[in-house]
């Protein structure tokens, strides 16, 4: 397993009364694309926020390439883009010279390498006058120069046109399998991570539901067969005989993992055997509808309590 | 922290604004200065820097206050800074540095406007009286040093641009040591207030300013004025620390 390069453990932030992140214990591993999910308001900025030294923790620590208590050091290994902001009145190259100056890069070239790479080394206009895309592209450039060990994207997607949607998957893509470059980016648009990411994490009214990783989501979500039947038991030993295991999924309903492509002989056998077949038909839940029933289950918890 | 100034440097130098306004702040001056030249005279020079230099504070400094701090806080760019792993004390005083900075290359160019122009319409003014004509620009130079310090608590502590910008220029005027002085003259009598005024900034400037040009004392003036500067970087400092990164 790859090594650990950011860790927090048990992260709680605290707005007066209102808790934002509530034990946030999250890991990112060297080379991972870590989508974290959540709906707006869920707690991904601040988290952020904290990871970055914008605001202060209430409980909990970070540790950041190893180091827990000199994180003003640690943290110039990471780039970062939440809401992109530069200066209105300085051109993007003048934008990122003046980001080069701050972090101390000297490599030749490295700001015309990246305002091509995002697609505006020709601009000249001024930041002020830029689109929201635009911004956004100019931000994700300022968070790769110097080849940062770990960039951290807030909603890298909002405000882009399709095509720069397909251009900041591909320059993450990249820049992850590239340079070996960690990222971390937030999104409540899970269609879009899943393209990306190879490790997730849901977040949730400030607590991390869970960590999971690409392989393990699809393997959750994948697609099944349902069979709608008057007596599931008598249908589980027929089955059977024909060599397919499944499992009763509620009243009147089995759970097909595999053997999806016999759903003919499956009917055939059901029906020949005396059973009432309602229904058969392949089912998928998709991302979104397993993040929502991830969040369903929580918010049920929640109102019990 | 010389990376940051580095970078702070290069930034400033390239808003354009930056060279409308003092080049318009230039020829204003030009201008006025050709209107009024029947009336010169070799002693011109000198009532001039003491009439115009007293609103340099707010027009030179106001523009330096708003490019070096201001700026920041409108494009949110503080956040970049913090973000980077640069510490909040190391911001505080790297602004102060370059106040200091740009401030000193303002004040310096102001006595040779003066000069060019008086020059120009045929009173060049002797070296003597440009010592005087420095030494009342020193004055301003650490005036605007002295209230972007203090205005920098509310830069940190608020995080407000426009606040901040009307405390500089407010203070920069003179409005908010008039205001105390009148109010405490009529609270607690005249005696009081003047010591008040002679330990404001203003005063302690003027102290300076004929400790320079005159036989007075500089070192009481000088640790009062350093007093300040430390007070208000540390107040600034404080407040950074406490308040969270608005975006």
């Amino acid at each position: 397993m790859a090594k650990s390069v950011m860790q927090t453990h048990k992260l709680s932030k605290k707005y007066g009364e209102l808790l934002v992140l509530d034990g946030v214990s999250l890991t990112l591993r060297q080379g991972d694309v870590y989508g974290l999910v959540g709906r707006n308001g869920a707690g991904k900025t601040t988290f952020f926020k904290c990871v970055m030294g914008l605001a202060r923790p209430t409980a909990g620590t970070i540790e950041i390439g190893g180091e827990k208590n000199s994180l003003h050091a640690a943290r110039r290994k990471i780039g970062f883009m939440i809401s992109p902001s530069f200066f209105p009145y300085l051109n993007p190259k003048e934008n990122l010279e003046y980001l080069c100056r701050l972090k101390g890069i000297r490599t030749r070239g490295e700001v015309g390498r990246l305002l091509d790479l995002v697609g505006l080394g020709s601009v000249k206009k001024p930041f002020k006058a830029f689109s929201l895309g635009m911004k956004q592209r100019l931000g994700l450039a300022g968070a790769l120069l110097g080849s940062p060990e770990i960039v951290v994207l807030d909603e890298p997607v909002n405000g882009l046109d399709p095509q720069g949607i397909i251009d900041m998957r591909a320059i993450i893509k990249n820049a992850n399998t590239q340079t070996g470059t960690t990222f971390i980016v937030s999104s409540h648009i899970l269609s879009e991570l899943d393209l990306v990411a190879t490790q997730f994490g849901f977040i949730e009214q400030g607590v991390l539901l869970e960590e999971i990783s690409h392989a393990d989501l699809h393997e959750n979500t994948k697609e099944t067969l349902a069979v709608e039947v008057n007596d599931t038991q008598k249908a589980q030993g027929v089955l059977r005989q024909i060599g397919i295991e499944c499992r009763a999924s509620g009243s009147g309903r089995l759970t097909l993992q595999s053997h999806l492509d016999r759903p003919n002989e499956i009917a055939r056998s059901l029906i020949n055997s005396g059973l009432e077949l309602y229904g058969l038909h392949r089912q998928e839940i998709t991302l979104e509808e397993y993040f929502l029933r991830l969040i369903g289950g929580r918010n049920a918890q929640h109102d019990q309590r | 922290m010389l990376n940051m100034i580095k970078g702070e440097t290069f930034r400033i130098m390239h808003k354009k604004s930056m060279y409308v306004y003092f080049g318009s702040l230039a020829a204003g001056y030009f201008l006025v200065a050709f209107i009024r030249s029947g009336g010169f005279d070799e002693h011109s020079i000198a009532s001039d820097a003491f009439n115009f230099f007293n609103f340099l504070p707010a027009l030179a400094g106001g523009f330096l206050f708003a490019a070096i701090y201001a700026d920041d806080l409108n494009a949110k760019t503080l956040t970049t800074l913090v973000g980077f792993g640069i510490g909040k004390a190391k911001i505080v005083l790297v602004k102060l540095i370059l106040t200091a900075m740009f401030g000193a290359a303002a004040f310096a160019l102001a006595p040779l406007l003066l000069y060019a122009a008086h020059a120009a319409l045929g009173w060049p003014a002797a070296a003597s009286t440009m010592t005087t004509v420095y030494a009342v620009s020193l004055k301003y130079l650490l005036i605007t040093l002295g209230y972007s310090t203090l205005s920098g608590i509310a830069v940190y502590g608020l995080q407000h641009p426009t606040f901040a910008m009307v405390l500089f220029i407010l203070l920069a005027l003179n409005v908010i040591s008039g205001l105390a002085s009148v109010l405490l003259a009529n609270l607690a009598g005249a005696d009081l207030a003047h010591v008040f005024t002679s330990r404001m900034l203003s005063g302690i400037t003027d102290r300076i300013l004929s400790g320079v040009i005159g036989d007075s004392q500089l070192f009481l003036p000088i640790t009062e004025y350093a007093a300040y500067l430390t007070i208000s970087a540390a107040a600034s400092i404080a407040a950074f620390e406490r308040k969270e990164m608005e975006f």
